[in-house]
């Protein structure tokens, strides 16, 4: 008989926790249901899901609740790109505005043997340590090289070529990592306007003796490019160009200043050029006996 | 990939993919009843009557199974079976049953269970499932009884509770107190990561 | 009085001194996976310490009434069909554990969606973690601990009451997200450590755990102190910590 009365009582104790579980679980759904709207989901098929952070948001599905909800613009996936952009457009049926792709520019030109009075350091192998040690090298403005920014990158895209961050823009999508890891905040992200747009390589703002002192190739702040197109203004002993007024079909005088340059330092930088990549190309075969060193990578225009 | 099959499975259990050290599951319990040998062993013959039945289980129903409602069964089925090896312990092995305390119970959220229900269980039939379990449990086992040798004896010089070492042995008594535990586990794991590298390093030379 | 002090020293125990992660280890799994950042450990800690809370409420409320042997409930269904000494003997008990899973499982769920609707800030920061908690052991861990101290204690004065179950929730819940804010700062540390390669990752953050569990040994023996120090209610003054114990505690 007891047994009985105990497998009652507990299939009935059973019984009667589930049927209460569920009404309570099934009453809650109803009750706290969050409408979702189904918008977000197809933004977020839309969105490439890397989750880098480029758009300013935390990740893809926070930015596609910000395009919904906030009527954030669509055109903020750097990595999405034209055609992401416009698919959000599509579902949010807003015109797609035409999305400037930025890209990282490094500001500073110096490969190990421009920089002088380097100092051998043994300290923790990042930049941002070595950035609070006085005295790793003589420019304080300038790269370090460690490659905080290579290691920020998810998409294999910068790297520390010689001593210096080199932006591969073969790869690069724009979404600003290496430019928030580099402590010396050498690393801007500007408007390609073109394929290949016109940067200023240093990022020192001492004058032009201390420069030297520390630099083989740093800007001294001559104010020739000032002189010559309206583009640069020198601020600091370091020119700056005027991205809005860029325009990359009338570079006469930008590339006039860029030729007059006694330091070399606006480089054109970008995807490389086709001249740049036949150049690569001729390097590549193997049955070029005589190498024209006129063609090399280094003695383009290419610097960036 | 294809599903693997019986045979492989049971293998794979025991070392590739030892559910400790390959997989860090069920750590809990690892690192719990792992101060003596007897009670590894213990712990470790509940969890292969609970993987066992729970798997076989689960693979007998696996047709039945809806998506959102999968965890749930699986670990309901688990806790069914808990309670009866819970029971068993303590109506055979009374002194075992209360050394144990409540690490029996909580096989019920021991992650290497659901996963084993939710890896293999659901998608393959009974054998497999049967021989799966045998293989992680065995390698579960295999897990703490390497982990209590080493604490139980340089903690108390002993293994069963037979006197191994020297009487003159200071006994380690950390060893078998709690941070022990952490300790011992950490550098044998770091251990089986050197081997396998070495391994792995000699296989491509 | 003594019941003050009682609740006090189940708080002490529960969040330092048998430390859910250092002494029972239980909820290893989002200590060794959850902590390699702080808000994230932090927010885990908070969901954790928050379902314990409510899983603890309901277990001790259904053990009480229904489960434990000699439960009102079920003497007094029990007793339409049988006489008062047989119905002495109808245990539920049995049923604890699928009890106990099922209720996590379903204020897991139910938490999950209250939140959402109403929190939706909180749920941003601690709602990722909420899924993962049904299977954390620790939450089981202190039903199991509230049904040791009423299954099986014949003294009805010794039962705890819900005020003693939610204490050992809450603490043990801080000391759970004390144990793992700790582990997540160390490791966030570890990160620019040159570790031996074999032992980066898990094995090394077992390596510090030991460690920090060999520092909340410290802590052992401060409740019997404290205990004396408190019995004589004049004598209020911080018991020193005494010596850990020389024999093993049996876990």
């Amino acid at each position: 008989m007891i047994i009985w009365v105990t497998i009652g009582l507990s299939v009935t104790a059973m019984g009667i926790l589930a049927v209460f579980f569920t009404a309570v679980l099934g009453w809650a759904n109803r009750a706290f249901h969050v409408p979702v709207d189904p918008r977000i989901e197809a933004c977020v098929e839309a969105l490439p899901g890397a989750n880098c952070g480029g758009c300013g948001f935390v990740g893809c599905r926070e930015y596609a609740a910000a395009v919904v909800c906030d009527a954030e613009p669509v055109d903020r996936c750097v990595v999405g790109g034209q055609a992401c952009a416009e698919a959000l457009a599509a579902i949010m049926g807003v015109d797609p505005t035409p999305s400037l792709p930025y890209r990282p520019v490094v500001h500073c030109g110096a490969h190990t043997a421009d920089r002088l009075l380097r100092a051998p350091y043994h300290g923790e192998p990042t930049c941002a340590a070595a950035n609070l040690v006085n005295g790793v090298q003589g420019c304080t403005y300038g790269c370090l090289g460690f490659g905080d920014c290579q290691r920020a990158c998810q998409f294999d895209a910068i790297h520390v070529i010689d001593g210096l961050a080199t932006v591969d823009y073969t790869r690069c999508v724009g979404c600003g990592a290496c430019a928030r890891a580099c402590p010396r905040n050498i690393i801007t992200m500007a408007p390609f306007k073109a394929e290949r747009i016109l940067a200023v390589a240093c990022s020192n703002k001492d004058s032009g003796k201390d420069v030297q002192r520390v630099c083989k190739v740093g800007c001294i702040g001559c104010k020739t490019c000032q002189r010559t197109c309206s583009l640069f203004t020198v601020k600091d002993n370091l020119p700056s160009i005027d991205y809005d007024a860029y325009c990359p079909d009338d570079l006469g005088d930008a590339i006039r200043a860029m030729e007059k340059c006694p330091r070399h330092r606006i480089v054109v930088v970008g995807k490389p050029s086709a001249k740049d990549l036949a150049a690569l190309g001729d390097e590549a075969l193997p049955d070029v006996v005589t190498p024209d060193f006129k063609t090399t990578v280094d003695d383009t225009e290419w610097r960036g | 990939m294809s599903t693997p099959s019986a045979g492989q499975r049971f293998i794979r259990g025991i070392l590739p993919e030892n559910p400790v050290y390959r997989q860090m599951l069920g750590l809990c319990a690892t690192l719990a009843v792992t101060n003596n040998l007897k009670s590894a062993v213990t712990m470790g013959a509940a969890v292969l009557f609970v993987l066992v039945c729970a798997n076989l289980m689960v693979s007998l129903i696996r047709h039945l199974l809806t998506p959102h409602l999968r965890i749930v069964i699986f670990t309901l089925t688990i806790a069914t079976f808990v309670t009866v090896a819970d029971r068993l312990l303590a109506a055979f092995l009374y002194p075992m049953s209360k050394a144990l305390g409540p690490y029996i119970p909580l096989i019920i959220v021991n992650c290497i269970i659901i996963c084993r229900c939710e890896v293999c269980a659901a998608k393959q039939g009974p054998l497999t499932a049967v021989a799966d379990a045998l293989g992680q449990s065995i390698g579960f086992t295999l897990a703490l009884v390497s982990l209590a040798a080493v604490r139980e004896i340089l903690g108390t010089g002993m293994w069963f509770g037979f006197r191994v070492l020297p009487a003159a042995w200071p006994d380690w008594v950390i060893m078998v107190l709690p941070p022990g535990a952490f300790l011992t586990f950490g550098l044998l794991l770091g251990l089986t990561n050197w081997i396998s590298a070495q391994r792995a390093g000699k296989e491509e030379a | 009085m003594t019941y003050l002090i009682d609740i006090l020293l189940i708080a002490l125990g529960a969040a330092l001194i048998n430390n859910f992660i250092f002494y029972y280890f239980v909820g290893i799994c989002p200590f060794i996976g959850v902590s390699r950042r702080v808000e994230m450990a932090f927010g885990m800690g908070c969901a954790v310490t928050f379902v314990m809370t409510i899983a603890a409420a309901i277990s001790w409320t259904m053990t009480r009434f229904v489960l434990m042997p000699g439960a009102p409930l079920t003497q007094w269904i029990a007793g339409w069909w049988l006489d008062p000494q047989t119905a002495a003997g109808v245990d539920l008990s049995i049923l604890s554990y699928i009890v106990y899973i099922f209720a996590i499982a379903a204020s897991v769920q139910f938490v999950e969606m209250y939140l959402r609707r109403f929190f939706p800030l909180l749920y941003r920061s601690f709602g990722v973690f909420l899924p993962l908690i049904t299977t954390n052991c620790a939450i089981l861990f202190a039903c199991l601990t509230i049904m040791s101290r009423l299954v099986g204690v014949d003294d009805p004065a010794a039962r705890w009451d819900l005020g003693q179950a939610l204490v050992l929730a809450i603490f043990g819940g801080l000391g759970f997200t004390l144990a793992i804010v700790i582990m997540a700062g160390i490791r966030e540390e570890l990160e620019a450590c040159d570790v031996p390669t074999p032992f980066r990752g898990a094995p090394i953050a077992l390596i510090v755990g030991g460690i920090l569990a060999m520092a909340f040994m410290g802590f052992t023996g401060v409740d019997n102190g404290l205990k004396t120090a408190l019995t004589p209610p004049a004598v209020v003054a911080q018991a020193p910590p005494t010596e850990p114990p020389s024999g093993a505690p049996t876990p």
